[in-house]
């Protein structure tokens, strides 16, 4: 008898959250904690002219304030082009340019009124169609889509599509618009770095992927300000994490997460919070607010994606052309990332033999999209489950019997070739079918993944 | 500042306060009771959840200095050593918890109904924690564990 | 930092003299659920408040054949009334739709109304029952119909020195029709995009009095008076109910906002008056 398979588990962590007794970062208590407050942008675009933080400094409950020029390495993520506080060019409204660490809350937000801001603002650019324009408004220096081996879109290919459209019975076309969707966690976004000598650092981190920012933590924290190692290491290995050194100095706590959904797999606080600790020398708490955590985290991108199928009189989709545009907000966080992945997988739990799946990347003058539960697949199953409606319209068959002719049999592989000898597509839909109360014909019941295709 | 007497989870305190500190700022802040959340601070999520004078009410959204003299209970008022309440059990056995950040304020919302509905309907659980938002659970599981505390409450 | 002063009043009077000597500096507190609100967002920082929780402005009493409602009373009390349930069903069906239990517990009937939102949900049924207000004011009292109170949205007629004591509600008839819908972006702790309630006394098979209020979809909670004078002394029936309907609609002048377009909820007024007449016609 299994310990577990067939058994009912409690979480590990069940009894401490309805005791009350989880400590999620904000309950973290170290006395003297200093509360942390950023100054964002108020315009969508628009370059820096002058930046005074020096009255701001004066006011009462001030600890320190930080801006640009206290960042040793002013920028990260995965490509990495995201800047800690912006130094001169604004990307998105509400992107933050300078911090405060006061005594307190109401000390905090007066020390912010105080800092002198002078902004030319630019025409931003908030539709990733108008961004894909020639003459577009530059979002970023590195253009405004993002560049995968010297071309400006993520292709898969598999077999030969124009063909597969020349065979066709029918061509079926249809465009979706997938909006942004923002995870909402119960628990916003907050950092508490506790300084102690060395200097070294306690962070206490709301992150989903520790590791991987530990080190992007490292390389922001560990490098001289415009030092030419920061920038010969990024050029040559186009990445800000890899950096090694520094580990042992930050003492980075997490795993304690207060929901997720992929909307803490990017940095948005430790990194401000440990500057502030490293620069006042006291523990620095940064907690967004509600309307900060909605307006300015990370969120699932919108998605505008073009499906055109070949498609025959039985039902069997030959062919496929999946264009997708993936706005990605002002900076690449998880972007890259995907829009890779939705069109690794853009066909679906489908076989499809003959796939040319394209997927853009656009920059955008909004705060930074990245990931959420699927990482680019979720947009890419909704825009296909509505196409085989249409193409279960289209031909007047039973949309039940489109998805079981093209789901995936034993042995058959996806756009990328990956051979799959384990799948169950066509019992699950079976499955589904009778919990739904949906009497399938017999030739469709007696369907089997093991089955080769006829 | 105005001095502030109340009784939270029994035990009598006084803490100094100002005109615009809330009752949630008194629990974590001054008192180092941490399972009240703040997730809002606008009333809406519920996460701050707790019990005045065993009614449920928002602490981030209640004024300290209204709070003079009366009771406050929160979660771990209801926790006695080696002795958890049967809400706080069937969270654990059903499955009603999660990430945990909305469980306080979700057994203390569910505490306030089992206090005056022992025997509540599915629709009537469903009512009581209408302002007690969760993101992971779909909220199925919290309210078949609402229900089987009940029937644990009975038995 | 300033302290700020806070008093606890022992009655309405006492509230309405504080009010007067600290001029515009002092707000009264009950739930605290709009003001806590203002402050937490930092769009108000108070100076002086005057709590009414300890101002004997709580609970439900029985006058005559009208109901006294303490301004300070909590609406779940009200919920949880049966006198209220006896005497204003609709009030409680109101009511019960409104925010969350917690906030609820804590949130006033005087604070809902003092606060002259457009979106009030206690207005709209509150209207249509012909209730009125007890103010109190540092140097006396005055009644006011509710029908007269709001002047646009967050304003009323209350004088800087009064505040509500009481919310006055003449029963309704036993024999009376009603019906309350509110729509929002959900049930459960939303703002309303659209209120209706309509209150509909009969007299041998026609409808007489008959009042409708639309919450939402003008400056101030709404009485359509011109809706509800093409249905009284007639049978409701399908061309009558539109007609009012339409009337209703018209009376309407809503905004755009997070919750819904004017466009919106202007269709939505006209749908959700002819779906009740319709439900009481049937």
């Amino acid at each position: 008898m299994s310990k577990v398979i067939g058994q009912r588990v409690t979480r590990y962590d069940g009894m401490s959250h309805v005791t009350g007794e989880t400590k999620f970062v904000d309950d973290q208590v170290v006395p003297g904690t200093l509360t942390v407050k950023a100054l964002r942008s108020p315009v969508s675009k628009g370059k820096i002219k002058n930046l005074d933080i020096s009255a701001a400094a004066k006011m009462p409950g001030v600890a320190g304030i930080i801006t640009a020029a206290d960042v040793p390495c002013n920028a990260f993520g995965l490509v990495p082009d995201q800047p800690v506080l912006v130094s001169e060019d604004i990307r998105y409204r509400g992107e933050a340019i300078a911090a405060v660490a006061a005594v307190d809350e109401d000390a905090a937000m007066e020390a912010l009124e105080k800092i002198g801001l002078d902004i030319q603002e630019q025409q931003a650019v908030l539709d990733p169609l108008e961004s894909m324009k020639e003459g577009a408004p530059q979002v970023r220096p590195e253009g405004n889509l993002q560049m995968w081996d010297g071309h400006d879109y993520r292709q898969v290919n598999l077999g030969d599509v124009d063909q597969a459209f020349e065979q066709a019975d029918e061509i079926v076309e249809s465009t979706h618009l997938h909006p942004s969707v923002e995870h909402a966690p119960m628990e916003p976004i907050c950092s508490l770095a506790v300084p102690h000598a060395g200097p070294k650092l306690t962070v206490y981190t709301v992150s989903q992927a520790l590791y991987f920012h530990l080190g992007m933590l490292c390389g922001i924290l560990q490098m001289e300000p415009g030092s030419v190692q920061c920038k010969q290491w990024k050029a040559k290995t186009g990445s800000a994490w890899r950096h090694n050194t520094g580990y042992a100095d930050v003492n980075y706590i997490g795993g304690t997460v207060g929901g997720g959904f992929g909307g803490k797999n990017d940095i948005m606080a430790d990194h401000v919070a440990a500057l502030l600790a490293l620069k006042t020398g006291r523990p620095c708490k940064w907690r967004w607010t509600r309307a900060e955590d909605l307006l300015y985290s990370t969120f699932r991108g919108a998605w505008h994606i073009t499906i055109k199928d070949a498609v025959t009189k039985q039902g069997r989709i030959i062919g496929r052309q999946m264009t997708s545009i993936r706005d990605a907000g002002a900076y690449a966080s998880l972007n890259p990332y995907v829009v890779e992945k939705h069109c690794y997988l853009g066909a679906g739990p489908y076989f499809i033999p003959n796939v040319r799946v394209r997927g853009y990347c656009v920059y955008t003058n909004k705060p930074p999209a990245s990931s959420m539960r699927g990482f680019g697949i979720t947009p890419a199953a909704f825009a296909t489950e509505v196409q085989l409606d249409k193409i279960a319209d289209r031909l007047g068959m039973d949309p039940w019997e489109v998805r079981l002719t093209n789901a995936f049999r034993k042995g058959e592989y996806t756009p990328t070739k990956r051979v799959l000898n384990s799948v169950a597509m066509i019992e699950v839909l079976q499955n589904l079918a009778a919990k739904a109360g949906v009497e399938l014909p017999g030739h469709l019941k007696a369907m089997a993944s093991t089955q080769e295709r006829g | 500042m105005h001095t502030l007497e109340l009784t939270v989870n029994g035990q009598t305190c006084r803490v100094e306060v100002g005109l615009k500190t809330t009752l949630l700022e008194v629990l974590r802040d001054k008192l180092y009771i941490t399972s009240p959340k703040v997730g809002c601070n606008t009333g809406d999520c519920g996460t701050c959840s707790v019990l005045l004078d065993g009614v449920l009410v928002r602490s981030c959204i209640t004024n300290a200095l209204s709070v003079q003299g009366k009771s406050v209970t929160t979660l771990e008022g209801i926790t006695e050593p080696g002795d958890i309440h049967p809400l706080q059990k069937a969270f654990h056995e059903h499955y009603g918890s999660q990430c945990g950040f909305c469980t306080p304020g979700m057994i203390l919302a569910s505490k306030a109904l089992l206090d005056v509905n022992p025997s509540p309907t599915r629709d009537e659980v469903k009512q009581a924690l209408s302002g007690n938002l969760c993101r992971c659970t779909g909220y199925v599981k919290i309210i078949d564990s609402v229900l089987a505390a009940a029937d644990e409450m009975k038995s | 930092m300033a302290e700020g002063e806070f008093y606890r009043a022992a009655s309405p009077r006492e509230a309405a003299g504080l009010l007067a000597q600290h001029g515009g500096a002092a707000r009264v507190l009950a739930g605290g659920t709009d003001l806590m609100v203002a402050v937490n967002k930092r769009k108000f920082k108070p100076q002086v408040l005057i709590y009414l929780g300890d101002a004997g402005m709580s609970g439900i009493s029985q006058e005559g054949d009208a109901l006294l409602i303490g301004a300070a009373t909590p609406l779940n009390e009200i919920l949880a009334s049966p006198l209220v349930a006896d005497k204003a069903p609709l009030l409680a069906t109101a009511i019960k739709q409104m925010a969350s239990p917690a906030i609820r517990n804590a949130g006033t009937i005087g604070g809902n109304l003092a606060n002259a939102s457009p979106a009030a949900d206690t207005a709209t049924p509150l209207l249509v029952l012909g209730a009125s207000l007890k103010l109190v004011g540092a140097k006396g009292e005055r009644e006011v119909p509710l029908a007269e109170f709001f002047t646009g949205p967050g304003q009323s007629v209350l004088a800087a020195d009064e505040i509500i004591a009481q919310v006055k509600v003449p029963a309704q008839s036993a024999e009376a029709k009603w019906a309350y819908r509110k729509v929002g972006k959900r049930k459960a702790q939303s703002l309303s995009v659209v209120s209706v309630a309509v209150y509909c006394p009969l007299s041998g098979g026609k409808v007489s009095g008959v009042a409708i209020a639309l919450g939402a979809v003008a400056p101030t909670p709404l009485l359509a008076t011109e809706a509800a004078g093409l249905l009284n002394g007639k049978a409701l029936d399908e061309a009558t109910i539109a007609a009012a309907a339409k009337a209703a609609a018209e009376a309407t002048s809503p905004i755009d906002d997070a919750r819904g377009t004017a466009w919106y909820r202007k269709r939505a007024s006209e749908a959700v008056v002819k779906q009740l007449l319709t439900e009481l016609a049937g």
